[in-house]
């Protein structure tokens, strides 16, 4: 909170003295005898954009509903703003200021897009029935705040003109950019996007993007997010996690992570249980983008697909 | 056979199997009682939209809640002696509280398991009132009206009944025995229309708005906040307590009551209300048991070479004839909203 002022330029390297908001630490998940999530551990400062990358199966967006509540792990510690959320409800979690959007977007289909947004808002006296019916007057005057903020968050987000549409005539793209701009009404300080980048167009993308470097520089609100295309992880991170195996194999900027065998094994060695071509393709074009760019060798020709 | 029936279908032979007879169609004894009975199954029904058409959660208990809400009503009047307008808001508070009981177990679960543990609850009550004897007056289900000082359950309400009549319908010509049922149909619509519209400002609130998005999605609402699991049981409180109103006016109506009229068919038959008027939307409720209670009582006008109760089965046929053509052609009912269509998950 106290933060905003000092948030860093979008830039800047992960502010390394600033207090970490999320700690998390050996998180164990099993699923019958698969371990999704084993010893999975990392922290993030306040006010940074970190990047959680790794191949699909390892445990990613797992650790995701473990962090946010969704699931209930097995065992270790998750910490936010100091205060252990370990084994919390998602409905509690989210109170507190963590919000989430989803893999695939959960854009409320058969509500306006305006009620999407109000909904989001936190603390409304007239979401209890007897507050409701007692104090109508607050609620009117509650309402009225939330959408006039509602409208103003839709401007920003160039949904405006779409606020008493129902969402199900959005397009993917749009119900991606109301999901994040749904979330920032709750006022978070942590966001985490699972794929924001997935499936929406390079011109929306760029705008989420923009989003997400604004709201952090004049709100200092931190993001997380999984994201597969390696030209964003690369060019808007402060940090990357990449996780592998439901365990975290490296963690650092993005310029050292890239040129890690770890990383490249994770990808393309034994890590991903599944032929995979998207990411690796894309890591491996944004290595030789890199290679071009600078003087560090190429990376290593890719394995032949595995054998199922 | 008479002679309005025989002039309507004056070419047909005597002899042919279906009869029609229409004398009753125009009398106001008739339109009557159907309007109680598409107002009870209204203010019945008014629950079940609140939980299907704006929260996603299938209650397939709501006769159970009515069963509850009658027989806790007659039990305290009858057994228990407490004074009628007394025993009415205890008897929705029993009901209320079986609501949040069956609800805290099951409501956890996915929407068709929530209700198959709706229905079998709605079955044990019935079962229940059916064999306690000392309680309901056994097998045949019908309670004693009558206390043992001479005071009836309906006393009360008798009296307001004799008032409304004398006050309000007799000055304008409405008197005589056909005109009986009007103060309990304009009871219990005035009743059905109250409900039907708090509930409609409701679902437009904020809270509505919770109810709304768990309907659709209840891991997004978690997501931003929402405790979806309290607006559920919330849902659920509010419907069984219509269920519980709908249950007195069954009484009121039937003059006694049988646990018969507690049977899973009812809670279907508002489903059937319900998909007529249409999902996500109260005026549909109204709107939809109407024409229902008019079809299925206006279906008396076939007169079938049947013996009564195949008679009783080939109206619920009809009904469902109907019903499926409806969703053919009309899949969100007469009065639904296409766009907010989602049930379950």
């Amino acid at each position: 909170m106290s933060d905003a002022a000092t948030a860093p330029a979008p830039s800047s390297p992960a502010p390394s003295g600033a207090e970490p908001i999320l700690e998390i630490e050996s998180v164990y998940k099993a699923f019958g005898g698969i371990h999704a999530v084993s010893g999975a551990g990392f922290s993030i400062p306040e006010g940074s954009i970190t990047a959680l990358i790794g191949p699909n199966g390892a445990g990613k967006t797992t650790l995701f509903n473990i962090v946010t509540g969704f699931y209930k792990p097995d065992s270790g510690s998750i910490r936010y703003q100091g205060e252990s959320i370990y084994g919390r409800r998602p409905d509690v979690i989210a109170r507190r200021g963590m919000v989430r959007t989803f893999q695939i977007t959960k854009a409320l289909a058969a509500m306006p897009v305006i009620d999407n947004m109000t909904l989001a808002a936190a603390r409304q006296p007239g979401e209890n029935l007897l507050r409701l019916i007692a104090r109508p007057r607050l609620n009117h005057r509650s309402e009225a705040e939330v959408t006039e903020r509602a409208l103003e968050l839709l401007a920003t987000f160039n949904l405006d003109k779409k606020a008493n549409d129902y969402a199900g005539t959005l397009s993917g793209g749009q119900r991606k950019l109301l999901e994040l701009a749904r979330a920032l009404m709750v006022q978070p300080r942590l966001v985490l996007l699972d794929e924001p980048m997935a499936g929406i167009n390079p011109t929306l993308g760029r705008r989420l993007l923009e989003h997400m470097h604004e709201l952090r520089e004049n709100d200092g609100v931190t993001f997380l997010f999984v994201e597969h295309d390696m030209e964003v992880v690369m060019n808007h991170a402060d940090e990357v996690v990449v996780m592998a195996n439901g365990s975290v194999v490296v963690k650092g900027p993005p310029e050292v992570v890239r040129s890690d065998e770890r990383v490249i094994d994770a990808y393309l060695g034994g890590g991903g249980d599944r032929n995979e071509p998207g990411p690796e393709a894309k890591l491996r074009a944004a290595k030789e983008e890199r290679a071009a760019a600078s003087e560090e060798p190429e990376p290593p020709a890719p394995d032949p697909a595995e054998p199922a | 056979m008479n002679s309005a029936a025989a002039s309507l279908i004056g070419v047909l032979p005597d002899n042919l199997l279906l009869g029609i007879e229409t004398d009753f169609l125009t009398q106001w004894q008739f339109w009557i009682s159907v309007g109680i009975l598409a107002g009870i199954y209204g203010i019945f029904t008014l629950g079940l939209q609140l939980n299907v058409g704006y929260t996603g959660i299938l209650n397939f208990g709501q006769a159970g809640f009515q069963a509850l809400g009658a027989y806790a009503a007659v039990i305290f009047v009858v057994e228990l002696g407490i004074n009628f307008y007394i025993a009415l808001p205890l008897s929705i508070i029993v009901t209320i509280i079986a609501g949040i009981l069956i609800g805290l177990p099951s409501l956890r679960l996915r929407a068709d398991y929530f209700a198959i543990a709706t229905i079998a609850f709605s079955e044990v009550i019935r079962i229940t009132i059916q064999n306690a004897r000392d309680l309901t007056g056994g097998n045949q289900g019908t309670i004693s009206l009558e206390l043992d000082n001479g005071i009836f359950f309906n006393e009360s309400w008798l009296k307001v009944s004799s008032w409304m009549s004398e006050n309000l319908f007799d000055p304008i010509g409405l008197s005589g025995s056909e005109y009986l049922g009007l103060p309990l149909l304009v009871v219990v619509w005035g009743f059905l229309a109250l409900g039907a519209f708090v509930l409609s400002r409701l679902v437009r609130s904020p809270w509505g708005r919770v109810l709304r998005a768990v309907r659709e999605d209840e891991d997004a609402a978690r997501a931003l906040g929402k405790n979806a699991f309290s607006y559920k049981l919330q849902s659920l409180a509010i419907a069984a307590s219509l269920g519980a109103v709908s249950g007195w006016f069954l009484v009121l109506q039937q003059g006694s009551v049988s646990q018969e009229a507690f049977e899973p068919i009812w809670t279907f038959i508002g489903y059937a209300v319900l998909v007529l008027g249409g999902l996500a939307s109260f005026s549909g409720v109204l709107f939809g048991s109407f024409i229902f209670w008019a079809v299925y009582e206006g279906m008396r006008a076939m007169d079938l070479p049947l013996t009564s109760d195949k008679d009783a089965a080939l109206r619920f046929v009809l009904v469902g004839v109907i019903l499926i053509a409806l969703m053919a052609l009309r899949p969100q009912g007469v009065l639904g909203k296409k766009e907010e269509m989602v049930l379950g998950e």
